[in-house]
C-alpha cells in the first residue's frame, strides 16, 4: 500500500519537474484565485442574515424602515470586508502576482501561491458573524428607532473586533505573496 | 495589465515621478475649494440651489455627528465634512472615466493613517495616563491582543475601501470592453454610484465611532 503511495507521488513529482515552471506558477495562480474567493460565501450569509432580519423589521415597524434601512446597509458594506479581501489578493494572483519575479522557482513559488488563495477562506467566519451582528442591530432599531445611534456605535464596534481573524488572513496571504520568509 | 493593481505613475522624462492618484487629487482639491468658495461668497437668506444643496451637505454631516459622537463634540465637523466630500468626489470620478484617487492603497493608507492619529492623539487627551493604562485592561497579559487590535483598525479600513474601489474599477473595465453600449449605465449606477457613497457613509461613520469610542 505504502509502495503504491509512494510510486503515486514519485510519479507526480516526476511529472511536475517535466513542465515549464511558468506555466506552472500560472496555473497556481489561477488556483489560487480560485480558492480565494471560496470566502465569498460567509459575506454572503452573513447579509443575508441582515437583510432577512430588516425585511422582519420592516413588518413590524413600517415607520421606522429609514433607519432600519441605513443600519441594515451600514452592516452589510462592513460584512462585505472578508469578500474585498479575497477580491483583492484574488485579482493580485490574476494580474500582478510578484512572485513572477522571484529568483528561486520550483515546489514553494506553487504552495506559496496556493497557499494565500486558501488562507482567504478563513474570511467565512468574519462574513457570518458580522452579517449576524448586522442583523441584530437591525432588529433592535425595529425596537427602538430612536436609538440608531449607540446601536450602530456599538455594531460597528463589535464588528471591527469580529473581522480581525479576516486581517491575519489577509496579512498571511500578502505576506506569502510579497515577503515570503520560506524562499 | 499589471497597472491595474500598480497605480499609473506620471513620468517626467522617463523616470516616475508622482502617481495619477496624486495629480487626481489636487484636481478634486482645487474642485472642493472652488465650490466651497462659490457657495460662501454671498449666502442669502433665502438660499439659492448650490447654496441649499452644500446646507443639505453641511445638515446632514452635522446630524450624523449629534447622533454618533453628541452634539458636544461638534469640533470634529470640519474635518468630517471634508473627509466625507472628498471621499464622495474621489469615489465618484469613475463616471467620468478618471481612475479613482481612493482605488490606490497609497491614498486609503494614509486617509486610514490620519483616523488612527485621530483616534490616538484623542483618546490620549481625554483620559491621558488612563488611555494607555486601558491597552493593558482587563489583566496586563492581554496587552498584545490590544495592540494588535488597535492596529487591525487603519488595515481594516484602508483595505475595505481600496478593494471596493479596485474591484469596482476593474469591473467597469470588463464591462466596457464586452458590451461598449448601454449596459455599463446600470454597472455604474451600482458600483460607481452606490458602492461609492456607501463606502464613503462606512468610513466617514467608522472614524466618528472609534474616535468617539477612544474618549469614553
Amino acid at each position: 500500500m505504502f509502495v503504491l503511495l509512494r510510486f503515486i507521488i514519485d510519479a507526480g513529482f516526476d511529472w511536475l519537474a517535466q513542465q515549464d515552471p511558468m506555466a506552472l506558477l500560472l496555473a497556481a495562480s489561477a488556483l489560487g484565485a480560485g480558492a480565494a474567493m471560496i470566502a465569498g460565501i460567509g459575506p454572503g450569509v452573513g447579509q443575508g442574515y441582515a437583510a432577512g432580519k430588516a425585511a422582519e423589521a420592516a413588518g413590524q415597524n413600517p415607520k421606522g424602515v429609514q433607519q432600519i434601512t441605513f443600519v441594515m446597509l451600514l452592516g452589510q458594506a462592513v460584512a462585505e470586508t472578508a469578500g474585498i479581501f479575497s477580491l483583492v489578493v484574488a485579482l493580485i494572483m490574476l494580474y500582478a502576482n510578484p512572485l513572477f519575479q522571484s529568483p528561486a522557482l520550483g515546489i514553494l513559488l506553487l504552495a506559496s501561491t496556493v497557499g494565500a488563495g486558501v488562507a482567504m477562506i478563513g474570511g467565512i467566519g468574519a462574513g457570518v458573524g458580522q452579517g449576524y451582528a448586522a442583523g441584530k442591530a437591525v432588529e433592535a432599531t425595529s425596537y427602538r428607532s430612536r436609538l440608531q445611534g449607540p446601536i450602530i456605535r456599538t455594531m460597528l464596534l463589535g464588528q471591527a473586533v469580529g473581522q480581525t481573524t479576516s486581517i491575519y488572513a489577509l496579512i498571511i496571504a500578502l505576506i506569502l505573496l510579497y515577503a515570503n520568509p520560506l524562499l | 495589465m499589471a497597472d491595474i493593481i500598480i497605480p499609473v505613475y506620471v513620468t517626467i522624462n522617463g523616470t516616475p515621478f508622482i502617481t495619477g492618484s496624486v495629480v487626481v487629487t489636487w484636481g478634486i482639491i482645487v474642485f472642493l475649494l472652488v465650490l466651497s468658495i462659490l457657495t460662501t461668497r454671498n449666502m442669502k437668506m433665502v438660499p439659492g440651489v448650490l447654496q441649499l444643496f452644500m446646507e443639505l451637505i453641511l445638515a446632514g454631516v452635522h446630524w450624523m455627528v449629534d447622533s454618533t459622537m453628541g452634539s458636544h463634540r461638534r469640533s470634529f465637523a470640519p474635518y468630517l465634512l471634508a473627509l466625507a466630500l472628498y471621499l464622495l468626489v474621489a469615489n465618484l470620478t469613475g463616471l467620468v472615466a478618471i481612475r479613482q484617487p481612493t482605488a490606490d492603497l497609497n491614498t486609503t493608507f494614509a486617509l486610514a493613517g490620519i483616523t488612527f492619529f485621530l483616534v490616538q492623539v484623542n483618546g490620549f487627551r481625554a483620559k491621558k495616563l488612563g488611555y494607555i493604562k486601558s491597552f493593558f485592561q482587563p489583566i496586563p497579559f492581554m496587552a498584545p491582543m490590544n495592540f494588535i487590535s488597535e492596529l487591525a483598525l487603519p488595515i481594516s479600513l484602508s483595505f475595505r475601501l481600496f478593494g471596493n474601489m479596485l474591484g469596482s474599477m476593474i469591473i467597469m473595465l470588463m464591462l466596457y470592453s464586452f458590451m461598449p453600449i448601454l449596459v455599463p449605465i446600470i454597472g455604474h449606477g451600482f458600483f460607481d454610484v452606490f458602492a461609492g457613497v456607501i463606502q464613503m457613509f462606512i468610513f466617514v461613520m467608522l472614524t466618528m465611532t472609534f474616535i468617539t469610542l477612544a474618549m469614553d
